[in-house]
């Protein structure tokens, strides 16, 4: 075994040299003699390896819950997309009728027609409950509840990416310079006073009444406020480090502001972003079932969670229909929990701190 | 067993952190004995391990470090023992108090400085209403606080650097301790307020009988207030001995280089002294002498053995082969040979 | 003597304020000296005296409100000139204080090193760069494999080498050090210290050192300046300011070094000052004047008269 060890090929005869010291037999008088010296050596010094990206993700591994989270939001979203092509051919916006056998009311018997057949009635497949033929049920208009939760959870989903995206991009762009370049903070926080002082429902609900309503006017609508925040929280970060010693050297250095704000300052946001990246998603769907529920969302034709969340609403005090509700709510928890708890983790396992273990 | 005349003993103490999945010895088997009033200085390196060291008597390791094996002994009980924080919390502030190097980082900012204090005298002196306030105000008066009814009122921010590092050793005395460990308690400071803040600290241990603990990488700072001093180097004592022991007859070739390296003791135009290298990956098993590798004294012997202690006097010992009988005669640098004589004639 | 010497740097009744324009805050207040090629000059003061505004100052980070200075004869405060910029970026280079604080953690050292060339020489192959780099490396004593590590990996006093690696690379003439060694153990102050004497020795190079103590400076800087809440307290080559400190202020610095013999600190009398001493007023203002050559003191014409007795 290597007692002494470096990294370096420079130094390793003095290691090889140092180790058979250390292992070699000595005689009482040899004990006693000077060893080889070499003031370089010492230079060299232990390599630990340690890099900020993987440590994250050990630290982010091996929490338990977060990794579980993290499967669950995986599989969802793998399933949303997937759910189209598994052998279930209902479609999210067709009214479905069944044909069933008649009763009679009062005997309770099947009513049969003159050649002894039951009699076979088509109706509208209405508040059905979840069974073989509709999974999950359908709805008060006759829709299969079953494609409609997960083209919903695909809206919604594509909602909260749109916006989360949308949100970061504008949101750091504007917070990084908002915070870097000192002239332009006046201005910016002027600005960010009046527009911050406008209410979004407000906002939406004039969107909403100029353009025509649809997913695309809804992520308009939700973009068109949420990286102010988003600004803002940058901003605050970047005005923290942004006297810090290094960004001081790099201005003596003549480093131009694109690379102080790309090399310097992003890299050290980067987890504090991603995390208010994995907040915004499941905000944006809740602020969509909000918005659906005071009656500005998308049109029924296309579903959304907040569609579905709003029409379960609608029936919530019959009992036997609550599945109505449950159902889109249930998936909405699981999406926003998840993210939640793998935003936290996240951000845990981005600080050095917890690097130790 | 411990020793009796000591307060506060340590014995065969080894501490490991667990960092990134590995085990990091940071105290490698120490055993020190504090007397009753001494001040006694620990001196070391940054990464020596001599504040994990102390911590360690009052149940502050981070929380992936633990007490591996050993004693510490404190009025007949094995602090090592304690598991929970209401068994430390017996111990923190009310026998062993700390006074650490960032004043700000010890103080509410939120609160005034005598309601700080005066919290200490509530939980520790027992007293109440008028009587607890004026406490306050003579502990604010024996800091060398002028003023002190204002003061009193003050928030932290309003005092400068030094003042604030009053009002936490304000804070730390009136919990009436025993012990008073002073961890690096003036790097932050300005030269002219270092000198000062020692000089009260010495006055307060005369004044309430207390034995005090040094933490410094500065031996300059130590020679004036420590009684004795202990030469840590990566997790082990390597030299004990008195103040003027150390100074003025080190043996160890570590304290050598120490005391070489003070900037007081360049001479103009000429290189100054440095220690070459990086102490040892304490991941690793040290083997022999841990200073070895940059020592251009050392000895086969300490890559293969690890040196005992070699008793110089009975106040004074050093762990290094070079005391041996069998070892070469080795002299002390030049540099630091008449330190005694030198210091008298370097200024004014 | 002062006329042999090329003057490098001309700070000229230097003013900083910080804080609002309703209540100002002068950081540094009317402080002039020259720096001469090749020397080293040491400016000492204790924190909150306004060395390291100086510093920044010279290198175009904190503006000037009032005062000039001029570098080769140019003035580089204020406004100036792109070309004046790009000069003083070249040449001026600045060693930080803390070298934990310092270094960009998230990028790896060969990118912290060749930052200022990516700035000033574009156009360098990438072969070139990384042999810049290494060269910059080894120039200081390390070995150009530790490129690839990130800064973390280092001791302090490598990391404090790194930082001078990243100013060497620029070829600079005036390097202002911020307190290089004050974040550093004492064991290894002296790694750095030779380093900056033996490249000053083979480059030429003119430094301005800051410290907040009056014993590091002492053996390397050619020159002293005691700084106090803004204002110069006194002045002189260095062995003359130890051998005859004239300021109440340098000498309370001075009493207040600790010396590792204690015996000696067990009898030292520590000296405490206390700007109210003065009285000074406006029939009795306070003077910057040149007591012998080189020699400069801040007092009233009273206490200039004691001061010149004490010579």
């Amino acid at each position: 075994m290597a007692l002494f060890r470096y990294k370096d090929s420079k130094t390793q005869a003095l290691a090889d040299h140092l180790n058979e010291t250390a292992q070699r037999q000595f005689t009482q008088e040899e004990l006693f003699q000077f060893a080889p010296y070499d003031p370089d050596a010492g230079e060299r010094g232990g390599y630990s390896g340690y890099s900020y990206w993987r440590s994250t993700l050990r630290a982010f591994r091996k929490d338990r819950t977060a990794m579980f989270f993290l499967c669950v939001i995986a599989l969802t979203l793998l399933f949303t997309f997937l759910e189209p092509l598994i052998p279930y051919d209902r479609q999210p916006n067709t009214i479905y009728y069944t044909e069933r056998a008649e009763i009679n009311l009062f005997t309770r018997q099947p009513v049969l027609d003159e050649n002894g057949d039951p009699v076979v009635k088509v109706s509208l497949a209405k508040d059905l409950a979840p069974g073989k033929e509709f999974w999950f049920g359908t709805n008060t208009i006759g829709q299969d509840l079953w494609s409609q939760i997960w083209a919903g959870t695909r809206n919604s989903l594509a909602i909260g990416f749109a916006v989360a995206c949308v949100d970061a991009l504008l949101g750091i762009l504007v917070g990084v310079l908002w915070g870097y370049v000192r002239k332009l903070d006046f201005l910016f926080t002027e600005l960010y006073n009046v527009f911050d002082n406008v209410p979004q429902t407000l906002l939406v609900i004039i969107i909403s009444y100029i353009l025509r309503p649809g997913m695309g006017t809804m992520i308009f609508a939700m973009c068109l406020t949420s990286w102010l925040q988003t600004a803002r929280f940058v901003r605050n970060q970047v005005v923290i480090i942004r006297d810090r010693d290094y960004n001081l050297a790099s201005r003596c250095l003549g480093t131009s502001t694109w690379h102080i704000i790309t090399r310097n300052l992003l890299p050290y946001l980067v987890s504090i972003i991603t995390m208010r990246m994995a907040l915004a998603i499941p905000a944006a769907i809740n602020n969509e079932v909000f918005i659906t529920y005071i009656g500005l969302g998308v049109p029924l034709e296309t579903p959304t969670l907040g569609n579905l969340v709003e029409a379960g609403r609608k029936v919530m005090s019959e009992a036997a229909l609550r599945y109505q509700l449950f159902i889109p709510v249930i998936i909405l928890a699981t999406i926003t929990i998840s993210f939640y708890i793998i935003g936290n983790a996240f951000a845990d396992a981005a600080d050095p701190k917890n690097h130790v273990n | 067993m411990p020793n009796k005349d000591a307060i506060l003993s340590f014995e065969d103490l080894e501490i490991h952190f667990t960092l990134r999945g590995q085990i990091l010895r940071a105290i490698r088997g120490v055993s020190l004995d504090v007397a009753r009033g001494e001040a006694l200085a620990i001196v070391g390196e940054s990464g020596s391990g001599k504040s994990v060291f102390t911590k360690s008597a009052m149940g502050l390791l981070d929380a992936n470090g633990s007490i591996a094996g050993g004693h510490i002994w404190y009025d007949g009980k094995d602090l090592a023992a304690y598991r929970t924080e209401k068994e430390w919390l017996t111990i923190r502030g009310k026998e062993i108090a700390m006074v650490m190097q960032d004043p700000m980082t010890s103080l509410n900012p939120l609160k005034t400085v005598g309601d700080q204090i005066l919290e200490a005298v509530l939980l520790h002196q027992g007293l109440r209403g008028e009587a607890a306030r004026q406490a306050v105000l003579e502990a604010l008066a024996a800091v060398g606080i002028d003023d002190a009814p204002r003061r009193y009122r003050q928030y932290p921010h309003e005092f400068s650097g030094g003042m604030r590092q009053r009002v936490v050793i304000a804070i730390a005395v009136a919990c009436r301790p025993k012990i008073l460990i002073c961890d690096e308690p003036t790097t932050a400071l300005d030269v002219t307020i270092q000198a000062q803040i020692l000089d009260l600290i010495k006055q307060l241990q005369k004044k309430l009988d207390l034995t005090t603990i040094y933490i410094t990488h500065d031996l300059g700072v130590v020679a004036n207030v420590a009684d004795r001093i202990a030469v840590m180097y990566a997790g082990d004592i390597v030299e004990v001995g008195r103040c003027e022991e150390v100074f003025y007859d080190p043996k160890h070739p570590y304290t050598w280089a120490l005391l070489s390296s003070l900037p007081q003791l360049g001479v103009k135009g000429q290189e100054l002294y440095s220690i070459k290298g990086t102490p040892p990956n304490l991941f690793q098993e040290v083997k022999g002498d841990a200073f070895a590798p940059r020592n251009p004294r050392a000895l086969n012997i300490d890559f293969v053995e690890r040196p005992p202690f070699f008793e110089v006097s009975p106040t004074h010992k050093a762990r290094t082969w070079l005391l041996d009988p069998r070892a070469p005669k080795v002299e002390p640098p030049e540099l630091i040979r008449h330190l005694r004589q030198q210091g008298g004639s370097r200024h004014v | 003597m002062s006329d042999t010497r090329e003057t490098l740097l001309e700070v000229r009744d230097l003013q900083v304020t910080f804080g609002s324009r309703r209540h100002p805050f002068p950081a540094v207040d009317g402080v002039s000296f020259d720096i001469y090629k090749g020397e080293t000059f040491g400016l000492v003061g204790e924190s909150g005296s306004g060395k390291t505004t100086i510093g920044r100052a010279i290198i175009r980070v904190n503006p000037v409100s009032g005062g000039t200075v001029r570098y080769q004869g140019e003035i580089i405060s204020g406004k100036v000139s792109r070309e004046v910029d790009r000069k003083v970026i070249q040449e001026i280079q600045m060693i930080f204080q803390d070298p934990m604080a310092s270094l960009n953690e998230r990028a790896k050292v060969d990118y912290i090193v060749s930052e200022g060339l990516t700035a000033t020489a574009g156009h360098l192959s990438e072969g070139e760069r990384k042999a810049r780099v290494e060269q910059a490396l080894s120039d200081v004593g390390l070995l150009p494999e530790f490129a690839s590590r990130f800064p973390h990996e280092f001791s302090g006093g490598q990391r404090q080498r790194i930082g001078i690696a990243r100013a060497l690379i620029m070829q600079p003439k005036f390097i202002i050090a911020d307190e290089p060694i004050s974040a550093l153990d004492v064991s290894i102050r002296a790694q750095v210290l030779n380093l900056m004497a033996k490249l000053q020795k083979e480059r030429g190079l003119t430094y301005l050192f800051i410290a907040h103590d009056l014993s590091v400076v002492r053996f390397i800087s050619d020159r002293i300046a005691v700084i106090h809440k803004g204002k110069l307290m006194e002045l002189a080559e260095s062995e003359q300011l130890f051998a005859h400190p004239l300021h109440p202020y340098t000498r309370s610095l001075l009493s207040a070094i600790p010396m590792p013999d204690p015996v000696w600190e067990r009898n030292k009398q520590l000296l405490v000052y206390d700007p109210a001493q003065h009285h000074y007023s406006e029939s009795n203002p306070p003077l910057w004047k040149e007591l012998e050559p080189g020699h400069f003191v801040r007092g009233s014409e009273e206490e200039l008269d004691i001061y010149r007795k004490m010579l």
